[in-house]
């Protein structure tokens, strides 16, 4: 079986230009992810149950289901109904791009919130003990004692989320978007030669998660500069 | 819990290893690729038995000459490449003959028509074609177009309007889905089911055909075959020789009249 | 809902094979995991540079193009394998259930290497220096000592495996595997109402889900059970 490296050296240009479309899906959906996160750990950490069942539920739901799934609903299923496709939604739902936007934060934001969830439940009480000895409010201890902590230690969980968020994105080809993954989908589709193209697409995203896992390297580093011990 | 798993393994193996030495296409079991979700070519019905012209031609040509069917569902993308990986050894799936195709894969003689038509919403207004029968580029601005990748269709809109705003697809019930929610603004399809299973239902009520039948045999072939690998020619002939009585028997028509109210081939084909 | 009679055994037939799947790629992830641990605890330069390949490679790949792989290449692969010792053999073939089944167990595995590693590192030393005390052999120390506590440690990210399993199932339906999405596929095209049939697969998963969230949480009060004020 012999390995067509032409292809590959043609076909590597055409796969990098879904770069931009892969970057984007990754950013707008952790960033909008993350928000939705720390939303869903307050109503979780909120002590009142009609916040933290329903947040429990949804958490339920997203993490228990398959992301593929999530995907389709929100692209084939939701046009189904009449009513979504006269509300104000449409327009964000018409573009595949922004169905699979929606469908990765949605996902992300609960695995997300589970990890925060950790980090806050890792804050040793003796902090937030002093906190109140210093007479610090709820809501001050949360932010100046709880959320620096936990974002440290939910850290190296959060690095694998994005990650695993950046795998999530190859999914988006499955409703037509022209990532990565799209185009060498359509070039294995003109070409015949799945190997090839495949294996060089694998290459290209290890070395974008490897990349990083370098710069969370530098972030873990840097927020844990104080933690280490000298000498 | 270990020899559990040990056995598992070990049964798999064993599975592969036996069903692999079976060899290449021999004269009993014959794996037919399809896509399984091509209404009404090749579809699943709900008691979850294949259907379908495909599924008939498959039949009949089996029966004919003397061999067991074991159908394999596959996208539609990777129905080549799985084909030349071994998956399965014929093609029935209302698959081209286009001289593309043929330089990775062999084709039996033809034995349904290969046409493709744009459709689009009653309500837009659209002028695609001249009276000639060929497209007018500028008039497709601004459209968004949905085809299915890897088709007849998706080669044509490349090299006739390589400039067109194109959605490529894995499937095609996915194409008229979106046509339907406003997704997309126009596909190109295979006409005969986009009248069938569309148009002529209360889904299609509001779209109709913009513009001609394209048949252009540079990118439709003379007709869709059955696709194989290269070099089994005995195998071709014996599928072409079970082709022809087919047609000559009327039976391919009757496949045909189950569904359309027309045939799908040509007689000459029989020859 | 009068849309998904005649679907509903379909459906449980596709659940069916989400099951087998699961316990097949279950037995393969334990065994790849702890293979792949063992080989990073070793003092070996080699297994663990080949360790240390396996989990990188496989954590930073998305599942889809490992699945897409395996179904291309495995016959290829495997072809050329077995005509070195036996010529006849036109090709072997590697059907969708197990090209899917291998390629989620080794992507699980790549991660289940990392939780095992962690979990035997985690064991704890005095509790092995007493059993060398007592004149364990090493396989003596290793079923008695290391390997219970050892799955306690573990279980807790060896649940989320399981559950990344089960996930993973769905997108074996991309290369033709008959489980719940690939009927859901057919379903539409045949009743036109994508909403409905993915919600149904959803929940058929979300009911894989819970009832691996339960066993596991079963397992943890199993494995607690001698242990004198639990947390």
């Amino acid at each position: 079986m012999s390995f067509d490296f032409n292809l590959i050296a043609e076909s590597l240009p055409l796969m990098l230009m879904g770069i931009g479309i892969t970057l984007k899906l990754l950013v707008i959906s952790g960033a909008l992810g993350f928000i939705l996160a720390v939303c869903l750990l307050l109503m979780r950490i909120s002590g009142r149950w009609y916040l933290n069942f329903p947040a429990q539920v949804y958490i339920y739901v997203f993490r228990g289901t398959p992301i593929l799934v999530q995907i389709f609903i929100i692209y084939y299923g939701l046009p189904q109904f009449e009513g979504v496709r006269d509300s104000i939604l449409w327009p964000i739902l018409r573009e595949p791009t922004g169905c699979a936007i929606l469908a990765l934060t949605l996902n992300t934001g609960a695995y997300v919130s589970e990890i925060l969830r950790g980090g806050v439940l890792g804050v040793g009480k003796g902090l937030l003990e002093a906190g109140s000895a210093l007479g610090l409010s709820a809501r001050q201890k949360f932010i100046y004692i709880t959320a620096p902590i936990a974002t440290r230690l939910a850290l190296p969980a959060y690095s694998n989320d994005v990650i695993s968020l950046l795998k999530s994105t190859a999914l988006a080809s499955t409703i037509t978007i022209a990532d990565m993954t799209g185009i060498a989908r359509t070039i294995v589709a003109d070409t015949y030669a799945p190997y090839e193209i495949f294996i060089s697409l694998a290459i290209i995203y290890m070395i974008f998660t490897f990349g990083l896992q370098k710069l969370f390297g530098v972030i873990e580093r840097y927020l844990g500069r104080y933690t280490r011990r000298e000498g | 819990m270990k020899l559990t798993t040990l056995r598992n393994l070990a049964i798999g193996l064993s599975t592969v290893l036996t069903f692999g030495t079976a060899g290449g296409a021999s004269a009993e079991t014959l794996r037919v690729g399809m896509e399984c979700t091509y209404a009404p070519f090749n579809y699943k019905t709900a008691d979850g038995d294949l259907a379908g012209y495909d599924v008939d031609v498959a039949s009949g040509v089996a029966r004919i000459i003397g061999a067991e069917l074991e159908f394999v569902c596959q996208e539609w993308d990777g129905m080549i490449p799985a084909l030349l990986a071994n998956k399965f050894d014929l093609i029935i799936a209302s698959m081209s003959i286009t001289d593309k195709r043929m330089e990775k894969i062999d084709f039996s003689g033809p034995y349904r028509f290969s046409t493709g038509r744009m459709l689009g919403a009653k309500s837009k207004e659209m002028n695609l074609f001249d009276d000639a029968g060929n497209p007018i580029p500028e008039n497709f601005n601004g459209l968004r177009v949905g085809l299915e990748r890897a088709t007849t269709y998706s080669s044509w809109f490349e090299d006739i309007l390589p400039g067109a705003d194109v959605v490529l697809y894995d499937g095609s019930e996915p194409l008229y889905l979106d046509l339907q929610n406003g997704r997309v603004d126009l596909i190109m399809t295979n006409p005969m089911k986009a009248h069938l299973k569309f148009l002529s239902k209360e889904d299609g009520a509001g779209f109709e055909f913009k513009g001609p039948t394209v048949d252009e045999v540079k990118y439709f072939g003379i007709g869709v075959g059955i696709g194989m690998r290269q070099g089994e020619d005995e195998l071709k002939g014996r599928l072409n020789v079970a082709l022809k009585e087919l047609i000559n028997s009327g039976e391919l028509e009757t496949y045909a009249l189950k569904i359309f109210p027309f045939k799908l081939h040509k007689d000459e084909w029989g020859q | 809902m009068d849309v998904l009679t005649g679907w509903w055994d379909d459906y449980f037939w596709g659940a069916l094979v989400v099951g087998k799947v699961f316990i097949c790629s279950l037995g393969l992830m334990i065994i790849f995991g702890l293979l792949g641990a063992m080989a990073k605890l070793s003092n070996s330069r080699m297994a663990q540079n080949i360790a240390g390949a396996y989990t990188v490679i496989f954590r930073g790949t998305p599942e889809i193009l490992v699945i897409l792989l395996m179904y291309f290449g495995s016959a290829i692969a495997l072809t050329a394998i077995a005509q070195i010792f036996n010529p006849d053999i036109k090709f072997v073939d590697v059907p969708p259930f197990w090209a899917g089944t291998i390629a989620i167990s080794i992507i699980v595995g790549s991660y289940a290497t990392e939780t095992f590693r962690g979990a035997f590192l985690g064991v704890n030393p005095g509790s092995i220096e007493a059993a060398r005390a007592l004149g364990m052999s090493n396989l003596e120390t290793f079923i008695y000592v290391r390997v219970p506590e050892m799955w306690r440690l573990a279980l807790p990210p060896f649940g989320n495996h399981m559950l990344s399993l089960i996930k993973d199932t769905a997108l074996i339906s991309i290369i033709g595997l008959n489980e719940t999405m690939f009927v859901a596929k057919q379903a539409i095209t045949v009743t036109g109402k994508p909403f409905t049939m993915y919600i149904v697969v959803g929940a058929i998963y979300l009911g894989f889900s819970t009832v691996v969230t339960l066993f596991v949480m079963g397992v943890e009060k199993y494995g607690e059970r001698t242990t004198v004020g639990a947390k």
